[in-house]
């Protein structure tokens, strides 16, 4: 059976189309991963599953029925964790578990439940006085009530610290073990990988790209990125390294140089460098990481829809605007860490050396 | 069953806020500062417990008082909880957003009779105890009209935030909804029947009669007349059996034509 299955779904707002034409489907027992920049259109689409919005165009089935005349029956069955929501201030972390074990005619013992997502010290709280993540943790464990087939979690991890975001993922890892359909947004690319069978990417209301991870790494290519320790390398040295052939890309930070190149130009790199009388301190590769891919198809696609022309014939100019932007957050800004500055301006050759390829 | 679960949570939620607190100790100290003030005098051990209810109590609290607290409870029922984003919540879980809005009609109109019944009895327990002769039958059969007018009140400004997208159109929604019926119903319909006079008279019924129907139409008169009925021991019964009969209906038809009509837009909505 089909877990959740979107046909031509399109929702305009009164001033913004913010899904088009999309076309998904979730199979059972899958944990899919929803991904896209903030604004692409994720929450809209949770919405719709959830009938709060409802479509323009298209039809919307979640487990096999229409959302929009079978809403409660769909709702019995599945777990939701909703992205920006409030708790009732008034009401204990126990008594918003009892009245989801009450809606839901299940039979769950809230404190078990409670006690799964971590919250069991606070069970007897007033919710209001519940921080963000505990309010996340509390929602959880209402959308774990009853054993749901389907759970559907937007932006699951807000909110959390990272020992809070791994034992959501492991929360979400058992039930797919149990056998739960799970559904999940994300911005943010490190926890999707452990999880998801499959990822979708949307980007303005569109679905980029779909695939597993392996999958969509595959797509973005053999290509690795060299980091380099090279103090004293001038402007120069960056030019000879960008003439290389094999290298599609080379951003500066300081004394760290990120190359982009196909495996086998990296001992050409090193030598140029060398030659260009730079001291190489330290180096090392890594694989195109999610967060690149992340971006290649978000921000890259997103430059080249206006500006193809200009970045299909100009890597050269398009080096040199990562140079510029190096150290510009992206769009993004929660994605984790340094790594993601340094990950933004490969990421952004990569797609222009694809648009090259074409 | 959802409705259920959703008017006991809207209940729990309503009578564990402060102003619940606030309201009883209100409504106590109203009726028992009232009954002092008509207390026997002299030789006499009767107790005006009609005048009390009527003149006193009906006139300054109920009538007045009880709409009020009725229009606070009910008019952020619905968009309060869809600005929040608790909603999101509720919604989230098997409830239709009819059960939405019909059980926390259901659930805040109890709360707030809670809150008159545990408001009234204080005092009328001191006054049966007292050494005087005191009408409890007529006082506690008062206190039921009381809480009925307070939950009529509720349901329509439920309907209204329902329909609201906003907290602050709901807001201007329950001002509007007491001063229609608290400060300008009698204004309002009598500048009606002037304005209609001719299509009045040409209906087969007399302007006074058209003009009783139209105070019975507000449910504050409503429960006036027929509490003041019930005081005269002529509940449905007697003369003025027709105008008790539409105020009954009218008051019916209060508190089931505002939150459905609410629901309408409400289910329309995209949240």
């Amino acid at each position: 059976m089909t877990a959740i299955e979107l046909r031509g779904v399109t929702k305009e707002f009164a001033e913004v189309t913010a899904v088009r034409d999309l076309d998904l489907t979730v199979e059972d027992g899958e944990v899919y991963g929803f991904l896209g920049p903030n604004g692409a259109g994720k929450s809209t689409t949770i919405d719709m599953l959830l009938d709060l919005v409802r479509p323009t165009a298209g039809t919307v089935r979640v487990l096999g029925a229409d959302v929009a005349t079978e809403g409660v029956e769909i709702r019995r069955r599945t777990g939701v964790l909703p992205d920006g929501f409030s708790v009732y201030d008034r009401l204990s972390g126990r008594r918003h578990v009892e009245f989801a074990v009450e809606s839901k005619d299940a039979a769950d013992d809230p404190d078990a439940l409670l006690d799964r997502v971590g919250l069991a010290d606070a069970a007897d709280r007033s919710a209001g006085e519940y921080s963000k993540g505990m309010r996340q943790r509390l929602a959880l464990a209402m959308a774990l009530v009853g054993d749901p087939d389907l759970l559907i979690l937007d932006e699951p991890s807000s909110g959390l610290d990272p020992a809070g975001a791994k034992e959501m993922r492991e929360i979400v890892r058992a039930e797919a073990e149990r056998g739960a359909t799970v559904f999940f947004s994300s911005h943010i690319l490190e926890q999707v990988d452990a999880v998801c069978d499959r990822v979708g990417i949307l980007r303005d209301g569109e679905l980029v790209a779909e695939d597993s991870v392996e999958g969509l790494r595959e797509a973005v290519g053999g290509e690795e990125t060299l980091e380099v320790a090279a103090a004293g390398a001038d402007d120069d040295a960056v030019a000879a390294v960008r003439a290389l052939p094999g290298v599609s890309g080379v951003t500066r930070d300081g004394d760290e140089l990120a190359v982009n190149c196909a495996s086998d130009a990296k001992t050409d790199v090193i030598a140029t460098l060398e030659d260009a009388g730079v001291a190489v301190a330290d180096f090392h590769t890594r694989e195109a990481s999610l967060e690149d891919l992340f971006l290649a198809y978000t921000e890259g696609d997103a430059a080249s829809s206006s500006e193809r022309a200009t970045d299909a014939d100009a890597t050269d100019g398009d080096a040199t605007d990562a140079d510029t932007i190096d150290g510009e957050p992206p769009t993004d800004a929660n994605a984790t860490d340094a790594e993601t500055t340094d990950a933004e301006p490969p990421a952004d050759d990569e797609s222009a050396a694809e648009e090259v390829d074409r | 069953m959802s409705l259920a679960a959703i008017a006991r949570k809207d209940f729990r939620e309503t009578v564990q806020s402060r102003g619940m607190i606030a309201l009883v100790v209100l409504f106590s100290l109203l009726v028992a500062a009232f009954a002092y003030a008509v207390r026997p005098t002299g030789e006499s051990e009767q107790f005006a417990t009609e005048l009390l209810l009527s003149a006193f109590i009906g006139r300054f609290l109920v009538t007045t008082l009880i709409p009020l607290v009725g229009v606070v409870v009910g008019y952020n029922a619905v968009s309060g909880e869809r600005e929040s984003g608790s909603l999101k919540l509720l919604l989230s879980l098997p409830h239709s957003r009819a059960d939405v809005v019909l059980g926390k009609v259901a659930g805040r109109g109890a709360a707030l009779a809670l809150a008159v019944f545990a408001g009234f009895l204080p005092p009328a327990l001191v006054l049966i105890a007292a050494p005087v002769v005191f009408n409890a039958g007529a006082f506690l059969g008062y206190t039921v009209f009381a809480a009925a007018l307070g939950v009529v009140f509720v349901a329509i400004s439920v309907g209204c935030s329902a329909a609201s997208s906003t907290q602050r159109r709901a807001l201007i929604g329950g001002v509007g909804i007491y001063v229609l019926f608290v400060l300008l119903w009698g204004a309002l319909t009598g500048q009606l029947l002037n304005a209609a006079g001719p299509v009045v008279d040409a209906l087969p019924v007399s302007a006074g009669q058209l003009d009783v129907f139209l105070q019975v139409s507000n449910p504050t008169t409503a429960v006036e007349a027929l509490s003041n009925a019930f005081l005269g021991e002529r509940l449905f019964s007697g003369e003025a059996v027709n105008q008790q009969l539409s105020a009954a209906a009218m008051l019916v038809f209060w508190t089931l034509a505002p939150p459905l009509a609410g629901l309408l837009k409400f289910d329309a909505d995209d949240l």
